[in-house]
């Protein structure tokens, strides 16, 4: 299983060179088979954070330490 | 009446003339504020100059070669040298400007140059000091003011390409006093943010309005962040102090955006590439085990395995019809002698066979008795018959007999022998009586007188004898030439009298 606390950074280079290992070929099958399988789930991992992404949130650290949702529009 | 009045042009061009001569404003150094700057494509520059109170209107021509990198603006306060000249055809006059820099800048650049050459004596701008910006932030600071375009392009930018990522304001002045001192407590605060980028900066302005980030607590402040910094002052031409110290210079705070944050398309693309390429890989590899196992099935091993042990089959049928076959003659065989023996006179009546063996012994037996009786006997009757021979018997007569015998014999010898002497002493008085014994020199002198007559026979046939008579002998190497037959012209001979002899030649 792909680790919760790993970044998507991390996750999408282990998934490139999971694939690029796996395009080699020399790689039997049954290893094969479980490093696909962790290749999804890395996927998986990065597609839903891709598709987590609702819209920026930006925060503004007033002088007294507060923070607040910033709006651009003001 | 009409002499009186003079054209407009007469007037514009007399008061050019008095402007001309006034030395003071041939060459002119004013300072003001610009406005209504206007640079024409023909590369000439319109401005207007003023003061609180007071304002002028100006040109110069071919602004864009002489000013080089420096562009006027509207509001800039500047230096201005040149000439003051009536503009005929408006009847103004006007600033015709030599040199334009804005005002105070001489100063500024030598601060910014002397605080360049310091810190990077001190390796402030050391690239060995530089932070790599991270590739997918999480969370990005932003130092510069809470209101203005800035701010707002960095959002902009950041929710279109990366909308992943957070943005945490810290509001700072970026110009005036105390701008400075504000920047570098924002930076210190974002600290404690946990942020993966900062950036640190402002839009475009001035060189006096940027001059916050040329200040040397500003530069300081971001050499000693933790944080990666961008800079992003928006002033796309200079480069500001805090940008040779900044980790990575963006020429604005869009492009520090862009720099921060990697785009989403780009990025969901390659994922979906590298999905794909799994899927490709794996398939690949599925379908080659496949084929290697469709190999391996279609094996007559697997698709015919009857054929491979049927043959041994065949085999083992044979031998076990063999084996059988041989059993079962061979009990047959063994049956048939069974039978044979059971049906044998030993089996069927060993009694008759025991008397007729008893019979053959008995035979025998006497047979045995017959013989060596009779050969006791023979042996008995041969001894006897020795027994009564002459030899036994007469034994002295026989003596006797061969007694005479013997002195026969010896007489007979004697008389031989005296016979043999007889004879030969009779020989040896004859050769005694012989006249060679008796008179040796007569046989002698009779031999001698052969020889003679014998001798005087072989004088006549001597060779030289027959010289003396006036006879020659021919001869040829030493060989007698007896006849002419061999000769022939030329040969040499040797020709012998009785007195010496001659060469000749054959002619």
């Amino acid at each position: 299983m792909v680790e919760d606390n790993m970044s998507f950074e991390d996750n999408l280079k282990e998934l490139e060179e999971i694939v690029a290992n796996l395009e080699k070929g020399d790689v039997p099958l049954d290893d094969a088979i479980e490093e696909f399988k962790k290749a999804m789930d890395l996927v998986k991992a990065c597609d839903d954070k891709l598709k987590d992404a609702q819209d920026t949130i930006a925060k503004i650290v007033k002088d007294n330490g507060e923070i607040a949702d910033f709006d651009v529009e003001q | 009446m009409d002499e009186k009045y003079i054209t407009v042009s007469k007037l514009t061009d007399y008061i050019g003339e008095l402007f001309k001569c006034d030395l003071n404003l041939r060459h002119v150094f004013i300072k003001g504020e610009l406005s209504n700057v206007k640079l024409y494509p023909s590369g000439h520059l319109y401005y207007t100059l003023k003061d609180e109170d007071s304002q002028i209107k100006g040109v110069m021509f071919g602004a864009r070669y002489k000013l080089k990198k420096f562009r006027p603006k509207q509001g800039m306060k500047v230096l201005i040298e040149g000439k003051i000249e009536v503009y005929n055809k408006y009847g103004n006059y006007q600033l015709y400007a030599d040199k334009i820099s804005e005002d105070g800048v001489g100063d500024l650049h030598r601060r910014f140059e002397e605080l360049k050459k310091k810190l990077n004596k001190e390796g402030l701008f050391d690239k060995s000091h530089k932070k790599k910006i991270p590739n997918f932030p999480k969370r990005i600071g932003v130092v510069t003011a809470s209101s203005g375009a800035a701010i707002r392009d960095i959002i902009t930018t950041i929710k279109r390409r990366w909308p992943l990522c957070e943005v945490i304001l810290f509001p700072s002045l970026v110009q005036g006093d105390n701008a400075a001192e504000n920047i570098v407590y924002q930076i210190k605060r974002s600290e404690k943010f946990d942020l993966d980028t900062l950036i640190v900066g402002r839009g475009g302005g001035s060189i006096e309005d940027l001059w916050s980030f040329n200040e040397e607590i500003v530069a300081r402040a971001i050499y000693e962040c933790n944080t990666p910094v961008i800079s992003a002052v928006g002033h796309e031409i200079d480069y500001t102090i805090a940008d040779f110290v900044a980790d990575l210079r963006a020429p604005t705070p869009t492009a520090a955006a862009e720099i921060a944050v990697p785009p989403y398309e780009e990025i969901k693309n390659a994922l979906n590439q590298l999905n794909q390429r799994a899927n490709l890989a794996i398939d690949k590899k599925i379908s080659e085990n496949k084929s290697r196992l469709n190999n391996i099935v279609s094996k007559k091993i697997f698709t015919h395995p009857h054929e491979i042990y049927a043959t041994k089959e065949m085999l083992l049928d044979s031998l076990i019809g063999r084996l059988n076959y041989s059993a079962s003659s061979l009990i047959k065989d063994n049956q048939n002698r069974l039978e044979l023996a059971k049906s044998s006179k030993v089996f069927k009546n060993p009694q008759e066979l025991f008397d007729s063996q008893c019979f053959a012994l008995d035979n025998l037996i006497n047979r045995l008795n017959y013989s060596s009786n009779s050969l006791i006997k023979d042996n008995q009757n041969r001894l006897s018959l020795i027994r009564n021979s002459n030899v036994f018997k007469n034994s002295e007569k026989l003596f006797d007999s061969k007694n005479i015998d013997l002195n026969n014999l010896i007489n007979r010898l004697e008389y031989s022998a005296n016979r043999l002497i007889g004879v030969n002493e009779n020989r040896l008085d004859l050769v005694k009586n012989s006249p060679i014994f008796r008179n040796p020199q007569k046989i002698i002198d009779k031999q001698k007188e052969q020889y003679l007559l014998q001798f005087s026979k072989l004088e006549i046939l001597n060779p030289l004898n027959t010289l003396k008579r006036g006879y020659t002998l021919a001869k040829s190497e030493g060989k007698v030439i007896s006849s002419s037959k061999n000769l022939k012209s030329g040969d040499e001979l040797e020709v012998e009298f009785k007195d010496g002899n001659v060469n000749t030649k054959v002619i």
